[in-house]
């Protein structure tokens, strides 16, 4: 059978993921904590986990008519639907440039790639995201003006424009497998595997990267810095786990992925949750992750501390 | 899997099979209806001419080889009587006033060759009182019969039983004389060899009747050649012979070059020639003749309900048979979207191939279906062209999202519009417009559009020919016409497929892409575990 070398490898497909992971192992009335990034920060907040702050939350078209004077104040943002996915939809504006005309002040947004934006610009894309164009299933949605993050130093060499973030799959509360995924040249700067962002799978026990693909193609280094890939030690890797072990017990999903971005001065903090996190980790690991499922199934108690749920994962996985 | 849904899926499946079996062997139905044989379309409008109330015609009448349905006989204010006392039926219009309108005649007409194997030598001296007409010599000119005297005493031995004398006689009118449509008389078409198909039939009845052997000449109308690029010209009528040979009438056609053979191409409108030579000259009437094959519905839906309908089981109680027409049409239609969903299951979850939208190819499949599978390319075509037409010049405008998709789908009225317009192929005023999925696809054309800046073209184009492969693949499983009937005589099968569904949904086994995605992934771990050794 050509899936043999699959199945000996514990390789986790989207059947046997939905099927016999997400299906049993999350509730569906959970869902909208993790699809819904406003929920999540409420979530977050009364739970007191590290979130970038949300600048304003705009819930309908009306609030678009003096976005500008409430953007002024602020010298960089992102856009995000409420209930987007994949990263679409998502728009970092790096700089706000205020040019004045015959008294008038017009802004323009320097968005992560260099394009500029004008503030009709901006509103045409936020009225987008309210109309449901980048949600889930295309209903009417919320666009959020949020804290952009810096880049935490570390990651200097391994990234080319966009901020890296850390996905860490977790499994009823115990972190299973991680990566690291560093924006590219050829994904617009995106932390986005689909569109060709680097992922490198991390040591749970140690948090430095073994292992590097490019669109499911193994690399050895970096395509736009030429950096060397393997052997990067993640800063706070314990927080890191932690940080994604608490959520499981946030949103009490069983089935999750953890984005975690590191910041200079906040350490680890959740950019968003996802409740169908993707498969390409096994690639960016060279593992499978039904092993390490079926260990938790098979083995753990409940009810132990994200603490001691971290202590089990860097002990085995 | 759990026990208890293995045994509920096997019942869904298998019920219904059983149930299968049980009509085909039990009850002695046949699982789909017949297939109807090619089937004409046969239409004759006729203007009477002159002052006259009351109006002739021949019409075609069942007989072997020949079978009539749906006949109809119209004309404003007359009454129709038909005559089918002899061996061939007279039509007859009656009217209050004299004709003003035409007066028609339309049935559906299924024919069949007949082939008349080993004719047996005749020596019959007497023939009984019915045939005495076909016996009648008419009356000739001096200079005929000296023409046919010679070409007697030519060709035939004087000692031969009928059914020699007969074929020697069709030998020599099929093959010396040449078929030609101008007007000649018998001597001029024995001398210059050549004559019209009427001419030969009359020479050929002359002949027969001449050597005693009961003959006739039958008026018949040659169906259309369907093969593409055949100009067939205006049907008109056509003249072939049938002569009596041991006890029954022997088709002969010096025309078409068939002895004791008639074709399937041929209909035979009446049997006696000298009954209606003036019915049909052109003095009398004007007429056309049409005749189309009917070849939409290959099955006889009708034979099968009555059979369904007199079994008196369940199931002729339960059977979609029992609804009217129209409604049968669509359950049709609809009883196959099931089907296509089982392969969109497949292609999905199985296979792994991605499209776009859960539905989309399905709704493709039934907008092909509705119209025709290159207009549905074409609109395919046009969808994807109006969405880069979107993202490139429509965003500029920075539309709110509502007026935007309105747009949209106006363009792809527009566009249907003018295709029909200055298009030769009349497919869309023909049949009716499937307005539904035009939405649809439309609300699609801003998904990709989405995708088109989100994920690349290359990406956009990937799912947009999963979406058609599995569009054109359900397209081809719906042309199957007897998958179509087999649903429709047997809806019960759609537990089966529902059976089928929960086996696929419950398939937790790798997609067939997951090979390919994780291809690379394999190898390495192979490459580190050899070096590691």
């Amino acid at each position: 059978m050509i899936f043999k070398d699959l199945t000996n490898m514990g390789i986790l497909g989207i059947n046997n993921r939905v099927g016999r992971y997400i299906l049993r192992h999350n509730k569906r009335k959970n869902y909208p904590l993790v699809d819904n990034k406003v929920l999540t920060a409420q979530r977050a907040e009364a739970w007191g986990i590290a979130m970038p702050e949300n600048y304003i939350v705009i819930e309908n078209y009306g609030s678009l008519k003096n976005l500008h004077h409430r953007l002024e104040k602020y010298n960089s943002f992102v856009i995000k639907p409420a209930k987007g996915s994949q990263g679409n939809g998502i728009v970092v504006i790096k700089e706000i440039i205020r040019e004045e005309k015959d008294g008038e002040v017009e802004l323009f947004f320097r968005r992560s790639n260099d394009r500029l934006m004008n503030i009709e610009e901006v509103k045409h894309h936020i009225s987008g995201i309210l109309s449901g164009l980048y949600s889930l299933a295309g209903q009417s949605d919320i666009a959020i003006i949020q804290e952009k993050i810096d880049k935490h130093p570390v990651f200097d060499d391994y990234s080319y424009g966009g901020i890296p973030d850390i996905r860490v799959i977790v499994f009823e509360g115990y972190p299973v497998m991680s990566m690291v995924r560093l924006p590219t040249k050829s994904s617009d700067g995106r932390a986005n595997l689909h569109q060709g962002a680097i992922g490198a799978g991390i040591d749970l026990s140690t948090g430095h990267t073994n292992n590097a693909v490019i669109r499911n193609q193994v690399i050895e280094v970096h395509p736009d810095t030429g950096s060397k890939l393997s052997n990067l030690q993640l800063p706070y890797w314990r927080e890191v786990l932690e940080l994604a072990a608490q959520c499981y017990d946030m949103v009490d999903l069983g089935y999750l992925g953890a984005d975690i971005v590191l910041t200079q001065d906040k350490g680890p903090i959740i950019l968003e949750l996802n409740a169908r996190p993707g498969l390409g980790i096994q690639i960016a690991n060279l593992a499978g992750l039904v092993p390490r499922l079926e260990k938790i199934r098979a083995e753990i108690p409940k009810n132990l501390s994200a603490k001691e749920r971290v202590d089990f994962s860097m002990k085995n996985f | 899997m759990k026990k208890a849904i293995v045994i509920f899926t096997a019942g869904l499946i298998l019920i219904p099979l059983g149930l299968l079996y049980y009509k085909a062997k039990v009850l002695n139905l046949s699982l789909l209806p017949q297939m109807v044989d090619d089937v004409w379309n046969f239409h004759l409008s006729i203007k009477p001419k002159g002052e006259s109330r009351t109006f002739t015609f021949p019409i075609p009448r069942p007989s072997p080889g020949i079978k009539i349905t749906d006949e109809k006989l119209g004309a404003k204010g007359s009454e129709v009587f038909i005559d089918s006392s002899s061996d061939s039926n007279l039509a007859t219009w009656t009217a209050k006033e004299p004709f003003q309108d035409k007066v028609s005649y339309s049935a559906r007409i299924d024919l069949s060759p007949i082939i008349i194997e080993n004719i047996p030598k005749d020596y019959t001296v007497s023939y009984p009182k019915g045939l005495k007409k076909y016996l009648k010599v008419p009356e000739l000119s001096p200079e005929d019969i000296e023409a046919l005297e010679s070409l007697e005493k030519a060709i035939l031995e004087g000692n031969e039983d009928k059914t020699s004398v007969v074929r020697k006689i069709y030998y020599y009118v099929e093959e010396e004389i040449r078929r030609n449509f101008t007007r000649r008389t018998i001597y001029e078409a024995l001398t210059s060899g050549k004559g019209s198909p009427l001419t030969k039939a009359k020479i050929f009845n002359i002949m027969a009747r001449r050597k005693n052997v009961p003959s006739r000449i039958v008026v018949m109308v040659k169906m259309p050649d369907i093969r593409p690029g055949v100009d067939n010209g205006k049907l008109r009528f056509t003249y072939s012979n049938e002569v009596f040979l041991s006890n029954r009438w022997i088709p002969v056609d010096t025309n078409s070059g068939l002895f004791g053979e008639r074709a399937d191409t041929h209909l035979v409108i009446h049997r006696n020639f000298d009954e209606v030579e003036k019915l049909i000259s052109k003095k009398y009437a004007t007429y056309t003749i049409q005749a189309e094959r009917a070849i939409i519905n290959r099955y006889n839906r009708a034979e099968f309900s009555k059979e369904v309908l007199k079994s008196d089981s369940i199931f002729s109680r339960l059977s979609l048979y029992r609804l009217p027409l129209p409604l049968q049409t669509m359950f049709m239609t609809i009883l196959l979207i099931p089907l296509g969903t089982l392969v969109l299951s497949l292609a999905r979850n199985i296979i792994g191939i991605p499209t776009f939208g859960i539905f989309t190819p399905i709704i493709l499949t039934l907008f092909f279906r509705e119209t025709s599978f290159g207009f549905g390319m074409l609109f395919f075509g046009v969808v994807i062209l109006v969405g880069i037409f979107e993202r490139y010049i429509l965003d500029k405008f920075y539309l709110l999202a509502v007026p935007r998709l309105s747009i949209l789908l106006t363009l792809v009225i527009m566009l249907m519009m003018g295709y029909t317009l200055f298009s030769a192929d009349t497919i869309i005023s023909q049949k009716h417009l499937a307005f539904f999925p035009i939405v649809i696809v439309t609300t699609n054309i801003e998904r990709l559009s989405i995708m088109i800046a989100e994920e690349g073209l290359f990406n956009t184009l990937k799912t947009l020919l999963g979406t058609l492969v599995i569009a054109i693949l359900g397209y081809f499983l719906y042309a199957i016409n007897a998958l179509e009937m087999l649903m429709f005589t047997n809806p019960e099968l759609l537990f089966s497929i529902i059976g089928c569904l929960i086996l696929i949904g419950k398939y937790k086994g790798y997609r067939l892409s997951e090979f390919i995605r994780f291809r690379d992934l394999v190898k390495q771990k192979k490459r580190l575990e050899a070096s590691s050794k």
